[in-house]
């Protein structure tokens, strides 16, 4: 993914940042390109009590909300770890313009046990690998804002 | 000069004869031996007519013609007729159709039959009679089936789920019939059965099969050119070589699901075109498996590497049954070979291995989703299988285990990726690693297992994978 032009300031976490990427991945012929995606996902930071929901539809991101922990988990899969290493890797995306090696959304998960992809459903988990490109794309466009962290 | 009883010509003949540089003398001989004016219009238009060829044509027609519009036929094509069974009365209305001397002698020798003339014959006699329209016979066009289905496309187009609305929804729990009409269509009777095995929905269904093939061909790949093949770098040698093995195990795998769904498409009946749409998508992704890990292997100075003993293999192409093959391929095989692909992608050493490894993660998703929702499908129509089902996986997990033992050089290639290298240290790390991934590879099959509707799969699996399954009780201890 070419790194454009910065224009947008955004604090992680929260609302306005997810829609913040949001929008960039919505006006982006390659997320586009990567096909339709349908999944509910929710975001969870456990230590600062934040909880988000985002719903992939079609080829866009159609709603990001804040929500309940119960709201985070009612999804397809819920991605889960402490805010620390959800900087770590959102400064590690910044840095390379993408996730490098080690910072993949699939890497993270592979290394923690209980995973970074959560979910209640082994079928509904699967969401997470089936859309993987669309999420990896999505998570990877926040190097084209800003970002502040609280 | 024209004569005064001749038929006049009307205004767009004369315009076609006048393009086509024929006399209208000739128009008003051919309209006077009783051919219609489209007839005579259609005529001319053919293309490489002449006035020449008109005349001749006329003139035959006139010598065949009597006053009263009486055919008769020339001596030479009654003796070719009588030859070849064709009776005089069918001659008799080629001609007065129009039909040339030469040219039926020909069609006759050639071996048209009578029977068949006959139908041509009469067809074009129909469209002499009323134009052209009256040539068709149109009764196809009253057929029995819902109309006026407008369907609109939606957020993601227009999709294969979308136009199952009014009669075309209904999906029957058993599809009547033995050949390839699609379903909505309406049937004929007396075609011949075209051999087909499965015909229970039941057998093959699942609800998110027509999903499932839009998300396939919505979020197809190239391994040609979507792959940043320049990011790969000469790699240690047993590290290339470890590669190779995992891409030759890979290639093995996507052959053989290729050819087991392959064997199973023709087994299934008509009536349920969602399974066969999705299904011909999951070929062309295990073509794709095989591809681009035979591109990777011989793309950075390495090779194929070892066959594996193929004792899985047999048990999956072995299966009598689909649904005992989809939950063997699709939820046991692919369970693992998921895991083999979240293991590439976390040991990757470029852009190129990390992205084929992350899109062959979707593809195999895809498959897994079917196989879930297969057998959740199969369960909830036949609880009174469910010992049956268990009885595949007992047979499948065996083998699995059995090969997995066997398949020395996919557990070392795996263990030299995760540890990086063949030292004793990176060896031990790498076999501390396989054992981790084994314990996710085994939760994440029961998982699949428990929303298929078989969560007491975690009590049942074969012993050797069971050391893998974590207790519930067991993590909770852990997390406290």
């Amino acid at each position: 993914m070419t790194q454009g032009a910065t224009t947008t300031k955004a604090t992680f976490p929260s609302v306005e940042w997810f829609k913040a990427i949001s929008a960039i991945v919505n006006d982006d012929p390659g997320y586009n390109h990567i096909g339709t995606c349908d999944a509910t996902v929710g975001v969870r930071i456990p230590d600062l009590e934040k909880n988000y929901l985002l719903t992939f539809e079609a080829f866009e991101v159609s709603d990001v909300r804040e929500v309940t922990p119960a709201g985070a988990e009612d999804t397809d899969f819920w991605l889960e770890m402490p805010y620390a290493k959800w900087k770590e890797m959102l400064e590690n995306i910044k840095q390379n313009g993408k996730a490098d090696l080690h910072h993949t959304l699939n890497t993270i998960d592979l290394e923690d046990p209980e995973g970074f992809a959560r979910s209640h459903d082994g079928y509904r988990r699967d969401a997470f690998y089936r859309f993987n490109q669309t999420f990896q794309y999505f998570f990877d466009s926040s190097a084209k804002i800003d970002t502040a962290f609280v | 000069m024209a004569d005064a009883a001749a038929p006049d010509i009307p205004e767009d003949l004369a315009q076609v004869a006048q393009e086509k540089s024929i006399p209208l003398e000739l128009v008003r001989r051919a309209m006077a031996l009783g051919f219609p004016v489209e007839a005579i219009k259609m005529q001319m238009s053919q293309p490489g007519v002449t006035a020449e060829a008109a005349e001749q044509f006329i003139a035959e027609q006139e010598k065949i013609r009597g006053a009263g519009g009486e055919i008769s036929v020339p001596p030479e094509l009654k003796a070719i007729a009588d030859e070849f069974g064709w009776p005089e009365e069918l001659v008799k209305r080629a001609l007065k159709l129009g039909a040339g001397v030469d040219m039926l002698m020909n069609q006759i020798k050639a071996g048209i039959r009578p029977d068949q003339a006959e139908r041509f014959i009469e067809q074009q006699e129909r469209a002499q009679q009323g134009g052209m329209e009256a040539a068709l016979d149109l009764s196809w066009m009253k057929v029995p089936t819902e109309w006026g289905i407008r369907v609109r496309p939606g957020k993601k187009g227009l999709t294969v789920g979308m136009i199952n609305v009014g009669t075309y929804a209904d999906i029957p729990d058993v599809w009547p019939y033995h050949t390839e009409m699609p379903r909505g269509a309406y049937p004929l009777a007396g075609i011949p059965t075209m051999g087909y095995t499965i015909y229970e929905k039941a057998e093959l269904w699942a609800d998110n099969c027509a999903d499932l093939y839009e998300e396939a061909i919505q979020r197809r790949w190239r391994p040609a050119t979507d792959i940043p093949w320049d990011t790969v770098e000469p790699l240690p040698d047993e590290i290339e070589k470890a590669m190779c093995q995992v891409c030759t195990y890979l290639c093995e795998k996507g052959l053989l699901a290729g050819d087991v769904v392959g064997k199973w498409l023709p087994e299934m009946s008509y009536g349920y075109h969602e399974v066969k749409l999705y299904l011909s998508t999951a070929e062309f992704d295990y073509a794709r498996q095989f591809e681009i890990f035979r591109k990777r292997a011989l793309s950075n100075g390495g090779g194929m590497g070892m066959q594996s003993p193929g004792y899985f293999h047999r048990a999956i192409i072995d299966a009598r049954g689909w649904t005992e093959t989809s939950a063997v391929l699709h939820i046991l095989s692919n369970s693992f070979v998921m895991g083999i692909y979240q293991l590439g992608e976390y040991t990757a050493h470029n852009e190129a291995e990390s992205l084929i490894y992350r899109l062959c993660m979707q593809d195999v998703a895809r498959q897994l989703a079917y196989g879930v929702q297969h057998l959740k499908y199969f369960l909830s129509r036949h609880q009174d299988r469910r010992a049956e089902v268990h009885n595949y996986l007992n047979k499948g997990e065996a083998i699995f285990v059995f090969e997995e033992e066997k398949d020395t050089p996919i557990k070392e290639a795996l263990i030299i990726l995760l540890g990086g290298g063949t030292s004793g240290e990176q060896v031990a790390d790498g076999m501390s690693k396989l054992e981790y991934f084994r314990t996710r590879w085994v939760r994440d099959y029961l998982a699949r297992l428990a929303a298929a509707g078989l969560p007491d799969r975690r009590e049942k699996i074969h012993p050797s994978l069971k050391k893998y399954v974590q207790q519930p009780e067991k993590t909770e201890a852990q997390a406290a």
